[in-house]
């Protein structure tokens, strides 16, 4: 059975990596309204983030090291622990803080958004880039549950 | 809130989780003391990042301006790709 922990930490980090993206869209084109808009939806995604950072973590000592890990390094596909694992976990690192970054300057900014082009296009590119490092981090979520299905497999064969 | 002392502060912070990452795989004795921060490595470089980020906001404000530009998220942004590129690079290298 699926650790519901795993299923926790994907579903609100993903609802995180959203809420940037509805930033970035809101961002294109800001008027009073949309700025509040996209200041509830930063602060959504950056309490998201660090909420599947706290269950992620817990998962990922608690449960991937001890029952996990240990079979996918036994296994034909060691690297996605080796490599995909270790670059997931050290690089998801970074999220919590650009997200706290990119909600600090909506908030600082505020209003002046609406004619501060520099500001503005550096909220557009922080969460663009939190959006997109966020699903590439979740893809390669989906190659280690491959990964761990196939050491199941073969060494059940 | 000083725009330009915390965006410096981020790209410092991941830089740093770049290099606390490759440097504990190549010294058992530095991983023993990021493991004895949190009971876990991982756990030691995660508390790190939050007190690091913290700190250099605290140090970075007392030097910084606040003219923030975008030249600033620029180099936020190359360092990003830099650091995760070298930790992509390293487990490549070394798995």
């Amino acid at each position: 059975m699926v650790n519901p922990l795993i299923l926790i930490h994907a579903a609100i980090a993903e609802i995180g990596l959203f809420a940037f993206l509805w930033v970035v869209v809101e961002m294109l084109n800001p008027s009073e309204t949309r700025i509040a808009r996209a200041q509830v939806a930063a602060l959504t995604g950056f309490a998201c983030l660090f909420f599947a950072w706290l269950v992620g973590g817990f998962y990922y000592v608690e449960v991937y090291g001890l029952h996990i890990k240990p079979l996918i390094k036994a296994s034909d596909a060691k690297w996605v622990h080796s490599i995909v694992m270790e670059v997931k976990e050290h690089v998801f690192l970074f999220l919590p803080i650009l997200a706290t970054l990119t909600t600090a300057l909506l908030y600082k900014y505020d209003e002046e958004l609406i004619n501060n082009r520099d500001a503005r296009l550096s909220i557009v590119l922080l969460a663009g880039l939190i959006f997109l490092m966020g699903f590439s981090i979740a893809g390669m979520g989906a190659v280690i549950s491959s990964g761990y299905r196939f050491a199941l497999m073969t060494g059940m064969a | 809130m000083n725009s330009k002392a915390i965006t410096r502060a981020a790209a410092v912070t991941i830089t740093l989780i770049a290099a606390a990452t490759i440097g504990s795989e190549l010294s058992a004795t530095f991983k023993q003391l990021l493991t004895t921060i949190g009971g876990h490595h991982w756990i030691g470089k995660s508390v790190l990042s939050v007190v690091f980020f913290g700190l250099l906001y605290l140090v970075f404000a007392k030097v910084s301006d606040d003219r923030f530009a975008l030249k600033d998220t620029g180099v936020l942004i190359g360092t990003v790709f830099v650091s995760g590129l070298a930790i992509l690079s390293f487990y490549v290298l070394h798995a």
